[in-house]
C-alpha cells in the first residue's frame, strides 16, 4: 500500500512545513508541481501553465492518497497558484494556506548549489528537494559558462544541453535563497553571461523573461510540456553562436 | 560531396566538385555545385545519401558518421558565407512549417530567434490555401489592408469571412499573406533590411508585402545547404 502524502507547491513557510511533518508523521511530502504520469484533467482551460495543470491533475490523481495540501498562495507563487488553491478547497480538499512573502532583507543571500557545477537538472532538483528537507552539503563555486533564468521547468530533458558549468538565476535562485518573493534578486543575471531565460509557456513570467532577455542579450524561451525539437535546436544554437 | 535541407515539405540539395544526381535534373548550376529542389516525400527515390544535412527530414538520407547541423546554425553560416561583406544583417528564413532568423552586428552575431509554438501560418498553410483556391502567388497583388494572423487559424477565419461576405479571393489571400510578412517582419525585431531566405522568396506577394515594411533581398532556398558546406 502506498504511504499517506502531504501535497504542496511552491514553497510554503518552514514553520507550517513543519507542523503539518509533525502533525502526519507517517506521510511523504509530494510537490504537486511535477509531472507523475497523472492523467489530464478538463477542469481547468488549456491556457493554463502545465506547472498548474500538474498541480490540478495530481490533486486528483492522488486524491486518496492526500492528508492535506500545503499551498504557496502568496507573492512567492502567482495568481494561479492562489485560484487554484480556493478551486480545490471548494472541491473538498484539506488546503493549508501558506504565505511566503517575508524575509530578513540584512541577510546574506547564499545560493551554493545555484552557482555549483553539478548537472543543471541535478542543481535545480536539489533546490526544490531543500524546500522540504535541508541541505547540508558543502558546494564548491565554479565560475559559469552559461546561465538558466527561470522556474524549475516541466521537461528537464532540455536542462541537459547545458553545461555543468550552468549559474542558476531567476525564481529558482530565490528558492534556494528562501526568499522566494524577492523580486529584485528574481531579476538579478550576471551581466556578460550567456543567458537561457525560461517560462513556462501560459505564466505570467514569461513577461519578465523576454523583457530581462532583450535587456541582457540573452535567449528567452517558453515551453509548454515538453521541449520541441526546434526549442532545444534554438538553446544549441545560441550556446554556439553566443 | 552531397548536401541536403531537407524540410517538411521540399528539400534543398547541393553536389559539389562537378558531382551530379542522376535521376533529377538540376535547377541550378554554379561554379561546379549543382542546385536541386525535390519534394521530401521524393527523397527515398533518390537513393542516395548524403555526407552533410539539417532539417526534420534529413536525418533518414545521412551515411555513416555525416553531421546533422541544427537548422538556425546553418543559416547562420549560410548567411556569413554568401553575405561575407555585409557586417550588420537580419537573416530571416520562412520554411513550410516554421519560421527563423539572426541578426549578425559588426560582423558578429547579436541575436536570433526560432518560432518553436505555433507555425500555423508560415508555408504549408499558405501553400495549402493557393492549392485550394487556384491561386498563383507569383502573380497575385499584394494588398494594403492585413489580416492579423498571430493565431493562423484566427487568420484562416477572416479569409473565410471575407470570401462568404465578398467573393474575392484573391483579395482575401493577398491580406492573409499581407499579415504573415507584417508578423515575420515583427518577429525579425522590425530590421531596416531583410535578407529572405526560403521559398517565400518565390513568393511575389509576400515579397511585395514585406517591402512595405523594410527592403528585402531575396537569396533564394539554398541558404541553409550552403551552410554545411566548408
Amino acid at each position: 500500500m502506498s504511504r499517506r502524502k502531504i501535497g504542496f507547491w511552491g514553497v510554503p513557510k518552514n514553520k507550517i512545513i513543519t507542523e503539518y511533518q509533525q502533525k502526519y508523521p507517517e506521510s511523504d511530502f509530494l510537490d504537486l508541481c511535477m509531472f507523475y504520469g497523472a492523467k489530464k484533467t478538463t477542469i481547468l482551460p488549456d491556457t493554463t501553465c502545465k506547472i498548474i495543470s500538474n498541480i490540478m491533475d495530481n490533486a486528483i490523481y492522488f486524491k486518496n492518497d492526500l492528508d492535506c495540501i500545503i499551498a504557496s498562495v502568496g507573492k512567492e507563487k502567482c495568481d494561479s497558484g492562489r485560484f487554484v488553491a480556493k478551486i480545490l478547497k471548494d472541491m473538498g480538499y484539506n488546503i493549508i494556506f501558506s504565505q511566503n512573502e517575508t524575509y530578513n532583507g540584512n541577510e546574506e543571500i547564499k545560493t551554493p548549489i545555484c552557482t555549483s557545477n553539478l548537472p543543471l537538472a541535478e542543481k535545480i532538483t536539489r533546490i526544490t528537494a531543500n524546500i522540504i528537507k535541508k541541505d547540508e552539503t558543502i558546494y564548491e563555486y565554479c565560475e559559469p559558462k552559461m546561465g538558466f533564468w527561470g522556474v524549475p521547468p516541466n521537461d528537464f530533458g532540455f536542462l541537459e544541453l547545458f553545461p555543468n558549468e550552468t549559474h542558476v538565476f531567476g525564481w529558482t535562485r530565490c528558492v534556494e535563497a528562501k526568499r522566494p518573493a524577492d523580486d529584485e534578486l528574481e531579476i538579478y543575471v550576471q551581466e556578460n553571461l550567456p543567458t537561457v531565460f525560461f517560462a513556462q509557456t501560459f505564466c505570467n513570467k514569461m513577461q519578465l523573461a523576454k523583457y530581462l532577455a532583450k535587456k541582457y542579450g540573452g535567449l528567452f524561451i517558453d515551453v509548454d510540456d515538453l521541449a520541441t525539437n526546434s526549442t532545444k535546436a534554438k538553446i544549441q544554437a545560441y550556446m554556439e553562436l553566443g | 560531396m552531397l548536401y541536403i535541407d531537407a524540410g517538411t515539405s521540399f528539400s534543398k540539395i547541393m553536389t559539389t566538385n562537378g558531382e551530379m544526381l542522376d535521376k533529377i535534373a538540376p535547377i541550378k548550376i554554379n561554379e561546379g555545385k549543382y542546385f536541386y529542389i525535390i519534394p521530401s516525400q521524393n527523397l527515398s527515390e533518390l537513393g542516395v545519401l548524403f555526407d552533410a544535412g539539417t532539417g526534420h527530414m534529413s536525418k533518414d538520407y545521412l551515411k555513416n558518421g555525416a553531421k546533422l547541423e541544427n537548422e538556425i546554425l546553418a543559416l547562420a553560416y549560410g548567411i556569413k558565407k554568401i553575405q561575407s561583406k555585409q557586417e550588420n544583417l537580419t537573416v530571416l528564413d520562412i520554411g513550410s512549417r516554421d519560421t527563423k532568423w539572426v541578426r549578425f552586428e559588426n560582423g558578429k552575431y547579436k541575436e536570433l530567434d526560432w518560432n518553436t509554438a505555433c507555425a500555423s501560418a508560415t508555408g504549408a498553410t499558405i501553400e495549402m490555401i493557393c492549392r485550394f483556391y487556384n491561386i498563383d502567388v507569383k502573380i497575385l497583388p499584394p494588398n494594403d489592408e492585413k489580416y492579423p494572423v498571430t493565431c493562423g487559424v484566427f487568420g484562416m477565419e477572416k479569409i473565410m469571412d471575407e470570401i462568404a461576405k465578398t467573393k474575392n479571393v484573391n483579395s482575401a489571400v493577398a491580406k492573409y499573406i499581407h499579415g504573415i510578412a507584417f508578423n515575420a517582419w515583427n518577429f525579425a525585431q522590425k530590421p531596416s533590411k531583410i535578407f529572405l531566405s526560403g521559398g517565400f522568396c518565390e513568393n511575389n506577394c509576400f515579397v511585395k508585402s514585406l517591402e512595405k515594411y523594410c527592403a528585402v533581398e531575396k537569396l533564394g532556398r539554398f541558404v541553409l545547404v550552403e551552410g554545411l558546406f566548408s
